[in-house]
């Protein structure tokens, strides 16, 4: 069975009733016209949607805008309070420090007697 | 250099809209389905509009997504579970003017009873007089599958057709 | 029987203040030293408790060897108690005063290594340690000048070897003539017995 295109010449050796039947095949499947409403609910559905997308858009990106925003509020209170905690700990360890530099202080003086001591009673 | 083609959709929806109607139809063989799924096509398009290069692409384009999309429709009904020999007599109702003779009205009822992919063959090729190579290109398929299904459903077809007019011929 | 009521609630406060430097933590601070402190015109005051001490030492972290050395000293104590007042002059505070607040301090866990008393200056020095199973857990310093008085109270396992390391800080080292001194002091009881009599003048 030939396959090509209707306006070819039709093969010699083809029964008329093959033809007679493709054609009637053919007319059998002309396109239909679309329903009068079809296109109408088409452009509606169409605007709907668009209007649908421009505002799910918007949410995305208001969304998107307030977890960056809450991202920045945390990661800020992290940060400020490791900044806090440095800042703690280095005054703690600055106490530590004159605590010992006291200690030193009044051990040499304990160290200056004791030699001033020795001294005497040698 | 030649122009880049703007796409106008509207301009689209009036010249193919039969087109994607009469494919969904003759597919799903339900009107109504058909009318949703034309809808579903052409508001796919509009979201693609942006990759249609050109006059013959946007029909191919058309052509390819109104057969997939009659096939999903199809799927899902099946799997409804509805009886589709019951929906044949009930829904393949083009009117009656528009039948230009009892024996093609009868042609189209009988095709729809067709296996799928014959039916589809058949539809793009009587239809839209398509060549087996564009029918292979539109239902992605070998050419040799496009040709093999033809041959069947045309023979089919043919044997279900002689039957109705042995009996059209005793009813006159 | 006011009288014996009296007695008893002095033998009472006698015995609960003493109380609190004998277990590990820190002591409130004296009345005398709330004296001192108003007499005083330049006042130094560290408390740090075991927590703090171990917040601190999470930023003694840098390469230098002063702050390893630290950070092993204060590792594992319980508390460091330094309070150190400076007077524009002298006389701002009585012999008494000391005496109260070495009262204060002293209990019967603590033993006297160091007690140095200079007649002519005024000044003195306390070295008391706190020895529990042959280890030391405290270590307290009274050191009495005339126009500065610093109290020094580090509880907790103090590590001599690390305190004599602290060049860096003004030569800790010193520390190491304390156990020498003790062993010193514990050899010739005639001479601990003269400073003592010295210190209750």
């Amino acid at each position: 069975m030939d396959f090509e295109r209707a306006e070819q010449p039709e093969q010699p050796n083809r029964s008329e009733q093959d033809g007679e039947f493709e054609r009637e095949l053919k007319q059998a499947m002309e396109r239909r016209p679309a329903p009068p409403s079809l296109k109408r609910r088409i452009l509606q559905k169409r605007s709907t949607l668009r209007t649908e997308r421009v505002q799910s858009y918007t949410m995305w990106w208001q969304r998107l805008a307030a977890s960056v925003l809450l991202v920045g509020v945390i990661a800020g209170g992290y940060s400020w309070r490791q900044v806090e905690d440095r800042r703690k700990g280095e005054e703690a360890k600055q106490q530590v420090l004159t605590a010992l530099r006291i200690t030193n202080r009044a051990l040499n003086d304990m160290n200056r007697r004791l030699a001033a001591r020795n001294r005497e009673e040698k | 250099m030649a122009e880049k083609w703007h796409p106008d959709f509207e301009r689209l929806v009036d010249e193919h809209q039969s087109m994607v109607f009469s494919l969904a139809w003759r597919m799903t063989s339900d009107r109504g389905l058909a009318e949703e799924v034309a809808q579903d096509v052409f508001l796919e398009l509009d979201r693609h509009m942006d990759r249609i290069e050109s006059p013959e692409h946007a029909m191919f384009w058309l052509r390819r997504v109104a057969m997939n999309r009659s096939a999903d429709a199809l799927r899902r009904r099946k799997v409804r579970g509805v009886d589709l020999w019951v929906e044949i007599e009930e829904n393949h109702g083009a009117p009656a003017e528009e039948r230009s003779s009892p024996l093609s009205a009868r042609l189209e009822q009988l095709l729809s009873t067709l296996p799928e992919a014959q039916r589809a063959a058949l539809v793009l090729r009587y239809q839209e007089d398509l060549t087996p190579e564009e029918i292979a290109a539109t239902v992605d398929a070998p050419v040799a599958t496009v040709k093999s299904n033809l041959q069947r459903g045309l023979k089919l077809l043919r044997s279900k057709a002689t039957t109705h007019l042995k009996e059209y011929i005793r009813g006159l | 029987m006011k009288n014996w009521v009296a007695a008893l609630f002095l033998v009472m406060v006698g015995l609960i203040i003493p109380a609190v430097a004998q277990n590990s933590q820190l002591p409130l601070p004296s009345p005398v030293e709330k004296e001192l402190a108003a007499k005083a015109s330049n006042v130094t005051e560290v408390t740090l408790g075991k927590n703090m001490l171990a917040f601190a030492a999470k930023f003694m972290n840098g390469k230098g060897e002063d702050d390893a050395a630290t950070r092993r000293l204060i590792e594992g104590l319980d508390g460091i108690y330094v309070r150190d007042y400076e007077f524009d002059k002298e006389g701002q505070y009585s012999t008494d005063d000391i005496q109260k607040l070495r009262s204060y301090f002293e209990t019967s866990d603590w033993s006297p290594i160091v007690r140095e008393r200079d007649k002519k200056s005024g000044e003195s020095t306390d070295v008391m340690m706190k020895i529990v199973n042959g280890e030391t857990h405290g270590m307290f310093i009274l050191d009495v000048e005339p126009k500065e008085l610093s109290i020094v109270l580090i509880l907790g396992p103090v590590k001599m070897e690390d305190l004599s390391k602290l060049g860096g800080i003004g030569g800790l080292s010193v520390l190491g003539d304390i156990e020498k001194e003790s062993n010193k002091d514990k050899a010739k009881d005639k001479t601990k017995d003269k400073t003592k009599k010295d210190g209750d003048e």
